[in-house]
């Protein structure tokens, strides 16, 4: 789980340093009155693949040039940092990005020591709570979209904005700087935004009598369509994910609900205030009751969705025993992954999957088509918090970096989009969308993305709430309505500080 | 004798207790000395935490308000733990959960003590073997497990269709009426080496002449063993089963890894519960209640575990 980075720092002339620091100073100047011209912000109004596409390779950008005119490259300091990275199930791509970006920012920064510890995405918020508590937090943290409100309401985060590294609130997608404001105020910087997309496997949808390249249009389908899958091939249809405490849940059952007209609260709505609940309303039992009607009446859908994280669902896909998926973009790399590492007999099955792998919207409900506006910003913890103290200039640096359009692009290759939308320019933005199939699925999907409701109790409505009332109606224990309703109950006392 | 007389007589007698502990205590003030460190220690690891624990069990934490800012709410969070519905799921839970783990891990553990007990061949590689899952580690056992009972794709349930035992792959954990006992099994697998370990220690001290006189007089092997044998581990299986159950009570791992308490919460058992209230709802006031009650039943079972150790004691000492 730790990946401390090189402590050591490197060795050399303090004074040749410092005249490459002046050197790149110089050059940087020039490079921003360059870079004016155009880094003019995305036009979001035009959002869509077409225009993506003609944006994409259309600038230049020296990182260290822009970063060395918010902390100069020979500053000596120390940084701590907390993030969710690559694990063992992540492509491999996404594994040597990310070490090229830790080789890329010594190099850049050689003086600043940096410790930073790559933490599992159900355990980091635990962590850091636990941390904080402690006043033994890290120094800047990169953090799921959910998790910030929480610890900004604590007066745990530093106002932070990216003015205050170098960038434009502008050219960051409106939806993700809200997630990051709280009370008027802003307490972070996207890293990255995204959207799912809906997966199935073209193969498995010709043999069980389906139109191989049309995905379920509405959710209504993708429970006829699961059945039909199951009752001819005898093999799941949907790939369910409705685990315990587990962030994977809400992120596939919310776009249900909001498709069905649904939502825990009043999220969904254009000027949501969050104080009505809405998660017992027709729309989100009907969301249910499908769900259930998936699981118990027509078992169209694996039977280990209870304690399955999408994880668990990669191994069945690839090998052809789940037909459709909820996922990112990055869904694709990973099967090309396991593809390759697939073996004997496993290996051709692999490599049929991967080549009937396509990739669309996600199904339309009643009320809307809908996805949750996910992703993760950058925090600064607040000195009295952070362990061994706060080193701003240092914390500056690292989210100039990895915040640049290059490495918010970079280090979203295969999961998302880059959270400052300078990056959509990039050349490699273009190399993006050339190499990995289906990326423009997912910006199209952006639109129609939700966040989850910005409020301190976020996380205990999607992490517990949400997944207690699936497995509640799934199990039997309750009926869809009892079990909508006691969530329901359980969201109002939380809102009511019980 | 006057009445005065015995008044003095009875004042001295008591002087000595009093004064007597206090003089003991300067005689030997250097043995005092020596455990002050490991005293001082235990008060900052120890007692700070309990007081701590139990000092914020009469606060509300709300989620959006940081430690410093909680609420005193006196003995609601007691009140709201021991009339909720999931308290008394959870407490059922975690009755099954404990009694039935200890009982057949040390059933089991009974059984394998006593077979590897006689002399035969392959006797070192057997115990060696046997050893393997108290030594393993819990995370990975449970993984292992996790993936073995899978409802879809598990060894097990493969097993079981191909042997034709039944026509789909069994429901082990996605089922809240076999969740649990499936945990509780895997539980057994991991601690049985533990009760075999102490009863094989136990079963050294049973003497040899009184087997073999017992034989001589005509007992069978079950009565040799329930007259002669389990007398004498009495006092090491009263400790097994108590550190069994403080384990048990304390078991967090394998439920956890599992299932996370799920699905609906029937494999959430006091120690589960406790550790989503606490980090999972940020509830702190509340999980720290539920400890307090923890903490109780614990103590009580430590109680009985120290009296069983000390058994004896005094004896010795007279």
């Amino acid at each position: 789980m730790t990946n401390s980075q090189d402590r050591a720092q490197r060795s050399g002339s303090p004074v040749r340093r410092q005249l490459i620091g002046y050197a790149v100073a110089t050059l940087t100047t020039a490079s921003l009155m360059s870079s004016t011209v155009f880094a003019q912000a995305v036009d979001i109004s035009q959002w869509s693949p077409e225009y993506i596409r003609s944006i994409a390779g259309t600038e230049e950008v020296d990182t260290a040039a822009t970063c060395s005119a918010v902390v100069p490259l020979d500053y000596t300091g120390k940084l701590t940092y907390w993030w969710t990275g690559p694990n063992e199930a992540s492509p491999d791509i996404e594994r040597q990005i990310n070490d090229e970006f830790w080789a890329a920012w010594k190099a850049t920064y050689p003086n600043i020591e940096t410790d930073a510890q790559n933490i599992d995405y159900n355990q980091l918020l635990d962590k850091l709570r636990t941390a904080l508590l402690g006043n033994a937090g890290p120094m800047v943290l990169r953090l799921q979209i959910l998790g910030g409100i929480e610890f900004a309401s604590k007066g745990y985060f530093q106002e932070l904005r990216p003015e205050d590294v170098g960038y434009e609130t502008a050219n960051f997608w409106p939806g993700a700087m809200k997630s990051v404001a709280y009370d008027g105020k802003y307490y972070g910087i996207p890293t990255n935004n995204e959207t799912m997309g809906f997966i199935w496997n073209a193969d498995v949808f010709k043999r069980a009598g389906l139109d191989p390249e049309s995905p379920p249009a509405t959710w209504d389908d993708v429970v006829t369509y699961s059945k039909q899958i199951h009752d001819k091939l005898g093999i799941a249809g949907y790939g369910m994910v409705a685990k315990q405490n587990a962030g994977n849940t809400p992120f596939r059952f919310m776009p249900q609900m909001w498709a069905y007209g649904g939502g825990a609260l009043d999220e969904a709505s254009d000027t949501p205030t969050y104080d009505t609940v809405e998660i017992n309303n027709e729309g989100a039992k009907a969301a249910l009751q499908a769900s259930y009607d998936m699981y118990v009446r027509d078992q169209s859908v694996p039977v280990s969705a209870l304690t399955n994280t999408q994880n668990e669902n990669q191994q069945p896909f690839i090998a052809g025993q789940v037909a459709m998926v909820i996922a990112h973009p990055s869904e694709y790399a990973k099967m090309v992954d396991l593809a390759g590492k697939a073996t004997g007999a496993d290996k051709p099955v692999a490599d049929a999957v991967v080549a009937n792998m396509r990739y669309g919207l996600i199904p339309k409900g009643p009320a809307r088509r809908a996805v949750v506006f996910g992703g993760s910003n950058m925090h600064f913890i607040k000195p009295e918090y952070v362990d061994g103290g706060f080193d701003e200039t240092a914390a500056k640096a690292f989210a100039c970096f990895y915040n640049s359009p290059e490495w918010s692009t970079k280090l979203a290759w295969t999961g998302s989009n880059p959270g400052n939308l300078e990056g959509f320019k990039t050349k490699w933005m273009k190399e993006r969308l050339d190499s990995i199939k289906f990326l423009d699925v997912t910006t199209s999907m952006l639109p129609s993305g939700i966040p989850f409701p910005v409020i301190p109790q976020a996380t205990e409505i999607m992490n517990i709430i949400v997944p207690d009332m699936l497995q509640n109606a799934l199990t039997g224990k309750m009926t869809v309505d009892e079990a909508a309703d006691d969530a329901a109950r359980r969201v109002d006392d939380l809102l009511n500080g019980l | 004798m006057s009445i005065a007389t015995e008044r003095e007589i009875a004042a001295r007698a008591k002087r000595p207790i009093r004064f007597g502990v206090l003089r003991q205590m300067v005689d030997r003030r250097s043995d005092y000395l020596y455990v002050l460190p490991a005293l001082i220690v235990m008060m900052i690891v120890i007692a700070y935490p309990i007081y701590y624990t139990i000092e914020l069990s009469f606060f509300n934490t709300p989620s959006n308000l940081q430690m410093k800012d909680k609420v005193f709410i006196g003995l609601d969070n007691y009140a709201r733990i021991l009339t909720s519905r999931s308290f008394r799921e959870v407490t059922m839970n975690t009755f099954i959960w404990t009694v039935a783990s200890t009982f057949f891990a040390f059933l089991l553990g009974l059984g394998a003590a006593l077979s590897l007990h006689r002399e035969f061949l392959g006797r070192g590689v057997l115990r060696a073997v046997l050893l393997i899952p108290y030594v393993v580690s819990a995370v990975a056992a449970s993984y292992v497990w996790k993936w073995l009972y899978h409802s879809d794709f598990g060894v097990i349930g493969a097993l079981a269709v191909q042997f034709g035992f039944t026509d789909r792959p069994i429901n082990f954990i996605d089922n809240i009426h076999t969740v649990l006992p499936s945990l509780i099994v895997v539980n057994i697998w991991k601690e049985f080496s533990f009760a075999m370990i102490m009863l094989m220690a136990g079963l050294q001290t049973v003497p040899d002449q009184l087997l073999r006189a017992a034989q001589v007089d005509g007992a069978n092997a079950w009565q040799r063993f329930w007259h002669v044998t389990f007398p004498h581990l009495k006092g090491v299986s009263m400790v097994t089963v108590l550190l069994l159950m403080v384990a048990n009570f304390n078991a967090f791992i394998i439920p956890w890894i599992m299932t996370s308490g799920g699905p609906a919460g029937a494999s959430d058992i006091w120690i589960t519960q406790i550790y989503t209230i606490a980090f999972g709802r940020q509830r702190y006031g509340l999980a720290s209640a539920y400890s307090v009650i923890l903490f109780i039943v614990m103590m009580t079972l430590g109680y009985f575990y120290v009296r069983a150790l000390t058994r004896g004691d005094d004896t010795r000492v007279k």
